[in-house]
């Protein structure tokens, strides 16, 4: 845990760039800091592991106030991860990695061991461990940095704007490698940013700065977007913090109904009978279209609704895993308006239309502000587990993401330099 | 350009060479011995940078026959007269030139000041110091003739005693050989620096380019 304590940094020239910071960052937890430029949040970063030293208040890691610490031996507990990566060029990606160890005296060998389990870690070529960094992808080097911060184990990773230098398709990807590492090291990470997208994506909490080193809103993301404080947050969130609110609501709680959903086999006159205004048509490999009932009367009762001419179905989501955000989504790109429920395999579980969405909506949204777990992740500041489950959104960056390989191709790294082409987003 | 005569001289030839690679390359070595501290020292504190630099400066604007006579009371016509003066014109103030995110990330890993410097500052500053110390020895090898003038030896033999006689075969082996002997000592910085520093792109060596080109001075 990292306490911040009435911490100001001023500058000589009588600049505040933090102003009485009060801050509590859980162990275990991600914290985002973030702000527009020149609020204070890398000030903020860099106090803590002493690269810039506080005017007034004090810091304490694990309750020990840090100045009680040689700034040396305090860094090496410390992971730092930073945007231009600040990779040695003379050292190989391997030996990179292996800094930390290094300098708390591990032997080389036990180094350059840890240094592999951590290529393997951060999803990096093994390949890769004897090149250097020029020869690598911005990406690439990026995870680098990223595996040589975790090298010691430090309980503690700062990360200023870590994945701003790379392209947003790259930077999804190592956005969602984050959180899974996240998930299974639980680290207390402190990551400071510009973006809002990302903080609300990564952050179990956000801290959004205002532009003289003093802290709007301390909050989860989800209560950042749907309770900010003032203008001034609300504003910074964005116009569509609504509907991005809804990334952290489940589907789960979405009535979904099966009536109209039809085999290719059944007839017309079946589907007449149901008395719907829209058909789903489908199959074991999942939906094949939509037919409108008004068009249905063009054909005779005996025919198979196989045989006749369907809508796409734009967009499906999976039912109980996505998040709401994908379910209203699905149902804005579909032609009947009704959100198409799909299980693991694809295969149609039933539809959701408008009301029935409004309706989960509204039910999510009232849990949430009960104070209610009800919206897969609590919004007290420490839940007692530490998983970062989260419903997946239908955000162009997570699809981006899912599609594997494009890193390398995406980073515009030329051809030799990328032959080692990464297993990028391929990790679930 | 009479043939005979190189091979019927080749032991002076070859000790005259011998004599003129010692001027070029001891002094590009006590000039790196000395700039380096000086660099690092710069480094750190920028405002010494300045008038450290102005002070060489003015040290390269000398001539460099005035400076061999200027030493000449205190060191006699000596090498050591030759190669003091020459190391001055070798004196080529480096700053290690170290990107700031990777200071800043070997201070937060946990560096100390010494160490940072040993093991981060100085590999990295190793192709800037190769292209001084190639301007260097180059521009010494050819300033060493000008060490015959106060009877120290050196290639410079060949131009004196070949202008004095009358012959021009002994200048134009000088030449030559003063020539070969500059390109084979900057051909092997170059592969020393190959070997150094493999983490360099090989197209690209940004590095070297900002070192601004010394004028030679006679």
């Amino acid at each position: 845990m990292i306490t911040f304590e009435e911490v100001t940094k001023e500058y000589p020239d009588g600049t505040v760039a933090v102003d009485a910071l009060n801050l509590e960052v859980p162990a275990g937890k991600t914290v985002v800091l973030v702000g527009p430029s020149g609020c204070g949040k890398t000030t903020t970063l860099r106090m803590v592991n002493r690269l810039v030293e506080p005017t007034r208040g004090r810091i304490l890691l694990d309750g020990q106030d840090i100045r009680e610490q040689n700034p040396a031996r305090l860094r090496r507990g410390i992971g730092y991860v930073i945007q231009q990566t600040g990779l040695f060029p003379h050292r190989t990606v391997e030996d990179n990695i292996a800094t930390v160890p290094v300098l708390s005296g591990w032997a080389r060998g036990k180094a350059r061991d840890r240094a592999r389990e951590l290529i393997d870690l951060v999803g990096l070529d093994p390949a890769l461990a004897r090149r250097y960094p020029y020869q690598l992808s911005g990406g690439q080097q990026q995870r680098v940095g990223v595996a040589r911060a975790l090298a010691a184990d430090p309980p503690v990773l700062l990360m200023d704007e870590p994945f701003s230098a790379v392209d947003p398709v790259v930077r999804a990807s190592l956005q969602d490698e984050l959180i899974s590492l996240q998930n299974t090291l639980q680290k207390t990470v402190v990551l400071v940013t510009h973006d809002i997208e990302e903080a609300i994506k990564v952050g179990d909490l956000v801290a959004l700065y205002r532009p003289h080193g003093t802290i709007a809103q301390f909050d989860t993301p989800e209560r950042l977007l749907g309770d900010p404080v003032d203008d001034y947050v609300a504003g910074f969130v964005g116009f569509d913090r609504g509907i991005r609110r809804l990334s952290f609501f489940p589907s789960a709680g979405l009535e979904l109904s099966p009536a109209p959903v039809l085999s290719a086999d059944a007839t017309v006159a079946k589907a007449q009978a149901t008395g719907e205004p829209w058909i789903l048509v489908a199959d074991d490999s999942g939906p094949r279209g939509w037919i409108q009932a008004t068009r249905l009367g063009d054909h005779p009762g005996g025919t198979s609704l196989g045989g006749l001419t369907a809508e796409g179905v734009g967009h499906t989501f999976r039912a109980g895993i996505d998040s709401l955000r994908a379910a209203l989504d699905a149902a804005v790109l579909s032609p009947s308006g009704q959100a198409v429920a799909v299980d693991d395999e694809g295969r149609v579980v039933g539809v959701a239309t408008f009301d029935e969405l409004r309706a989960a909506i509204q039910a999510a949204d009232a849990a949430d502000t009960a104070g209610i777990s009800g919206a897969g992740r609590a919004r007290e500041a420490v839940p007692a587990d530490n998983s970062k489950k989260r419903p997946q959104a239908a955000t162009p960056e997570s699809s981006g993401s899912e599609s594997s390989g494009s890193e390398s191709s995406g980073s515009g790294s030329s051809g030799t330099e990328s032959e080692g082409s990464e297993p990028s987003g391929a990790r679930p | 350009m009479m043939w005979s005569w190189i091979p019927q001289n080749w032991s002076q030839i070859w000790h005259l060479t011998w004599e003129n690679l010692k001027l070029g390359v001891l002094p590009a070595l006590y000039g790196l011995i000395i700039s380096l501290p000086l660099g690092v020292v710069a480094a750190r504190w920028r405002w010494i940078y300045p008038p450290v630099l102005t002070v060489v400066n003015v040290l390269y604007a000398i001539p460099s026959l005035a400076l061999f006579i200027a030493l000449i009371p205190a060191f006699g016509l000596t090498d050591t007269t030759v190669i003091i003066a020459l190391t001055v014109f070798s004196l080529c103030i480096i700053l290690p030139n170290v990107p700031p995110s990777v200071r800043q990330a070997a201070t937060a890993m946990g560096y100390g000041t010494l160490r940072r410097l040993v093991t981060v500052e100085l590999p990295l500053a190793i192709p800037v110091i190769i292209a001084g110390l190639r301007v260097s020895v180059v521009s010494n090898i050819s300033l060493a003739s000008l060490g015959q003038l106060i009877g120290v030896s050196s290639l410079g033999y060949l131009f004196i005693d070949g202008l004095q006689r009358d012959f021009p075969t002994e200048i134009y082996v000088g030449l030559f050989f003063v020539i070969v002997l500059a390109l084979v000592c900057d051909l092997i910085l170059v592969a020393i620096r190959r070997v150094l520093t493999p983490w360099q792109p090989r197209r690209q060596r940004r590095l070297e380019r900002r070192l601004p080109l010394r004028r030679v001075t006679a």
